[in-house]
């Protein structure tokens, strides 16, 4: 058993001493899953991921609805004449403000394809994109092993961006980004970088009762390239940067956004308890810290700028503030004061198209400021940074109770470690600035040990991101997840939003939870549901 | 309109007020929901989603009739008056629809589709001025929502609005015309989803998946765990966008003072018809909240809800929906001022203070007196 199971011991002796719930995890009743941080309304509605935490004083709460605000400010290219305050897009991106990725503080709506078609490619409907780098032998090897190797001379684990590209595919783009935009043959007016297309697989599952379900993940294509606008990935000998086959990518879904200041706010201790990277108890699973460079470390001049990575999929990213905007860059396109230089910079798309439209969209203005304002960027990091958690719902069903102890029967606790309690000390910053006092001290139940565990192959997408290998994902967080439908109807779940329903995400599970997984394929359907009833009460 | 405009969280003061709103009655109540929550949904959410792509339909008829008489030089202002109210009358379904902006609009990316703000007017004229043999629809729907939607067809039919929103029949050229067009067909493509993902199949691509309405009219499913969390979701949904007219649509062009008010914030400012648009929005939450349209006959609605457990309530708020609309409609004084004057004018500025009140007060109603009824409903 690894370190978790002492603490789920401890919570069994817990339960053990109260008068109603004799064998029952001591998280079976709690309905303020992040305590004073918890929603006091809209629990049942789709405002149920947007509230803000009701113990916010009221200068922060002022704070949070500016970026509340800002949140759902959609930018537009520049040079905007009548909106100069929003323009700035791209020249490429993924989508054209935040709410389209992360749908009313939730999850994106997940790619669906008509059974008239094959295939659709990625447009303004989808809260998508990939990630994309170079696979490197010798730095992959090294940051995998364990203990990994990271310094400055592997540029702290880094992925290595696809030259002439990055490390993000952006598929949109301004109407004129690309010199073909206007192509009297093949226009890709409107395109990023390249156009990604999608496509379903299917795999049928038969439960141990002999139902079966079909599950379906989409399977992602590239075609046209700036750099060679004629070619795909399935071009023989491609000439595009993108295409070589060392390109590795991975397909990455808007998440939700509540409650991310308190998983900011776990001690590392609390984390790096729970870590057994070696799997030293033979148990089946390890779990293991991401360790990710830092800007906010790096900026103040530390020579070791990395921190546990608690944020992203794979866990790269430190703190909200770096992930949001780098995202903000990133996906939009919008430069900030910690990214102050489009992410496409230096590249011959980017060089292009600031000589073709006589470098009106430069990322800084004459004053070299970036495109997003001190004001804009501080104010949305404190929105992401203190959303509300929604309260539980019906935690006295029997059922839910049932599914309850079926959630830490089939051990799926190992890795959705139900508890931490936040930080409380004078020194905590959060994203360098002083936290609000409502995210200290509280004991959250957000069922994720933060760390990062291996998958299986159905889930890898075979890229490294920084200790991450190609399987290992980081424990999503479970909190709120029951809403998630109510929040966004067409929302899915899992990295690339394959899974329609919470049945079909553990189904997907592989790896160190394969066996939590067959034991919940083996359970009755009448236990099945409780277990996804437990899951819908969060 | 998608952004600047949208407010600022009202939900959260929402939250903050229910805070510390639980009903001063601690009794409970009953009250039957089906038949509330059948005619709020069949009647006003899906019935006005059909009304409004009826009248994308006459937009389209509308716009290509501007074409036609251009094409035979004969086109008058009579025939753009008819084009442009085409457009206000598309507008009215599509402003009340916004006291319920969930479901499909949303999870579908229909709201930014059609009424996307702020545009690129140098982009979009740059699209116009390739126009002039025509222009594809599908290069609408592929294009950046920054040139399409309510605004774009607004701009190139009354003009930028900053003298006047009126545009002679000489002044339109057949690239405008042409792009409006497309413009027009792009936009009832998505209030026909918009309908469908309702009315028939809410996942567009899935023939065999539900009507959207039906996650309402049968709760207990995984949208919508019961009836009690329907009417926090229709609750949730009139508040919020009391708060987005008083606290943003309103408040954010208004400014602290007519020094600092702002034009560029004003929604639907190149028409003029800001003020009907916010008016509308408060209609909305009057249809929602009686569950009927304004010129239909009484059947169930919120208001039932509220009475059953609170007579003197729920007439008090109908009321302060009634004086919240009647303010907004008082705003253009006998002048009759258009909004983005009226910012920037004394007496126009006291009038729409009285009409900030009157939604704050609504607002207040709504958050601190009415939603905290749905800890007493005895809900089956």
């Amino acid at each position: 058993m690894k370190a978790i199971a002492l603490v789920c011991f401890s919570f069994f002796l817990v339960a053990c001493n109260s008068k109603d719930s004799s064998s029952k995890p001591a998280y079976t009743y709690i309905e303020k899953t992040a305590g004073e941080a918890s929603n006091t309304t809209s629990n049942l509605s789709g405002h149920g991921f947007s509230q803000p935490m009701p113990n916010l004083t009221d200068e922060e709460l002022a704070l949070h609805l500016s970026g509340d605000a800002f949140f759902e400010a959609s930018f537009t290219s520049a040079p905007n004449t009548a909106q100069p305050d929003l323009d700035g897009l791209g020249p490429v991106f993924n989508n054209a403000d935040c709410n389209s990725c992360h749908q009313r503080d939730g999850r994106s709506s997940s790619l669906t394809i008509s059974s008239n078609v094959s295939e659709i490619k990625l447009g303004s409907g989808e809260g998508l994109f990939l990630r994309m780098s170079i696979r490197d032998a010798t730095r992959d090897d090294q940051c995998t092993s364990i203990p990994a190797i990271q310094n400055s001379q592997n540029d702290f684990c880094k992925v290595i961006p696809v030259p002439n590209f990055g490390d993000q595919l952006f598929h949109r783009g301004v109407r004129d980004a690309r010199d073909d935009w206007n192509d009297a043959n093949n226009p890709q007016k409107n395109v990023g970088q390249a156009n990604v297309y999608a496509k379903f697989e299917t795999k049928v599952v038969t439960y141990g009762d002999g139902e079966t379900i079909t599950l379906r993940k989409p399977v992602f294509m590239i075609r046209n390239p700036y750099d060679a606008p004629l070619e795909s990935d399935v071009t023989a000998s491609p000439s595009s940067a993108l295409l070589q086959p060392n390109v590795v990518t991975g397909a990455r879904n808007g998440m939700p956004v509540f409650g991310l200041g308190l998983l900011e706010a776990i001690a590392d201790e609390q984390i790096l308890a729970l870590a057994d990277p070696s799997d030293k108890n033979a148990d089946g699973i390890s779990g293991k810290v991401n360790w990710v460079y830092d800007v906010l470390k790096a900026n103040s001049g530390d020579e070791n700028p990395i921190s546990i990575g608690r944020f992203g999929w794979k866990g790269n990213a430190p703190t909200v503030r770096q992930q949001s905007l780098a995202a903000l860059r990133g996906d939009i396109g919008i430069t900030n004061s910690l990214f102050n230089e489009e992410s496409i910079a230096n590249t011959d798309l980017h060089t292009a198209y600031l000589a073709r439209t006589d470098y009106d969209d430069t990322g800084v203005d004459a004053f070299g400021n970036p495109e997003a304002s001190d004001e804009f960027a501080d104010a949305v990091v404190f929105y992401a940074e203190t959303l509300a958690v929604p309260a539980r719902r019906n935690v006295k069903d029997e059922d839910v109770v049932a599914g309850a102890v079926l959630f830490d029967q089939i051990n799926c606790t190992a890795c959705h470690n139900p508890s931490f309690t936040t930080r409380r000390d004078a020194d905590f910053k959060l994203g360098g600035l002083t936290p609000p006092k409502g995210i200290l001290n509280q004991t959250i139940y957000p069922f994720t040990d933060m760390l990062l565990h291996d998958m299986g192959d159905d889930l890898a997408d075979g890229r490294r991101d920084f200790l991450a290998n190609g399987k290992e994902w980081k424990t999503r967080p479970l909190w709120g997840i029951g809403l998630t439908k109510t929040v966004n109807p067409g929302a899915g779940y899992l990295h690339d939003g394959r899974a329609s329903t919470l049945e079909e995400a553990i189904l997907w599970h592989g790896g160190e939870a394969q066996a939590s997984k067959e034991q919940f394929r083996l359970l009755s359907k009448d236990k099945r549901e409780q277990l996804v009833d437990f899951l819908m009460s969060l | 309109m998608n952004l600047t405009m949208k407010w600022l969280p009202v939900t959260a003061m929402a939250a903050l007020l229910s805070a510390c709103g639980s009903s001063s009655d601690s009794d409970t109540f009953d009250y039957d929901a089906d038949a509330m929550i059948s005619q709020t949904v069949n009647g006003v959410i899906v019935a006005g989603y059909e009304e409004l792509d009826n009248k994308a339909q006459l937009l389209i008829e509308s716009v290509n009739q501007l074409k036609a008489k251009h094409t035979a030089n004969t086109l008058t202002d009579a025939d753009v008056k008819a084009a442009q109210d085409a457009w206000k009358a598309a507008r009215e379904p599509w402003e009340q629809g916004e006291s319920h902006i969930f479901g499909p609009v949303d999870s579908l990316e229909i709201d930014p589709h059609l009424d996307s703000w702020p545009l690129n007017t140098n982009d979009l004229q740059a699209e116009v001025d390739t126009a002039q043999a025509g222009y594809d629809v599908e290069d609408v729907l592929s294009a950046n929502d920054e040139i399409q939607g309510f605004h774009a067809m607004e701009y190139i039919l009354f003009g930028n609005g900053v003298s006047d929103n009126e545009k002679a029949a000489t002044e339109f050229s057949i690239g405008e015309i042409n792009y409006l067009i497309a413009l027009a067909q792009a936009f009832e493509k998505y209030t026909d989803d918009l309908f469908t993902a309702w009315n028939s199949n809410h996942n567009l691509d899935d023939p065999q998946s539900l009507a959207f309405k039906t996650f309402l009219l049968a709760a207990d499913n995984e949208i919508y765990s019961s009836q009690l969390a329907i009417i926090e979701e229709l609750i949730d949904g009139m508040i919020g966008i009391v708060d987005e007219v008083g606290n943003g649509k309103i408040a954010d062009p208004f400014g602290t003072s007519s020094q600092t008010a702002d034009t560029s914030k004003v929604e639907s400012q190149y028409s003029w018809n800001s003020l009907t648009d916010f008016a509308n929005n408060i209609k909305g939450v009057q249809n929602i909240y009686r569950g009927e349209f304004s010129d239909s006959a009484d059947v169930e609605g919120i208001i039932d809800f509220v009475s059953a457990a609170d007579i003197a309530l729920s007439k008090r708020v109908d009321a302060e929906i009634i004086a919240a609309i009647n303010a907004i409609e008082a705003i253009s004084g006998e002048q009759n001022m258009p909004f983005r004057e009226a910012i920037k004018d004394s007496a126009g500025r006291a009038r729409i203070q009285l009409a900030i009140d009157a939604l704050f007060t609504l607002q207040l109603s709504l958050t601190d007196d009415l939603k905290p009824l749905l800890n007493d409903w005895n809900a089956k």
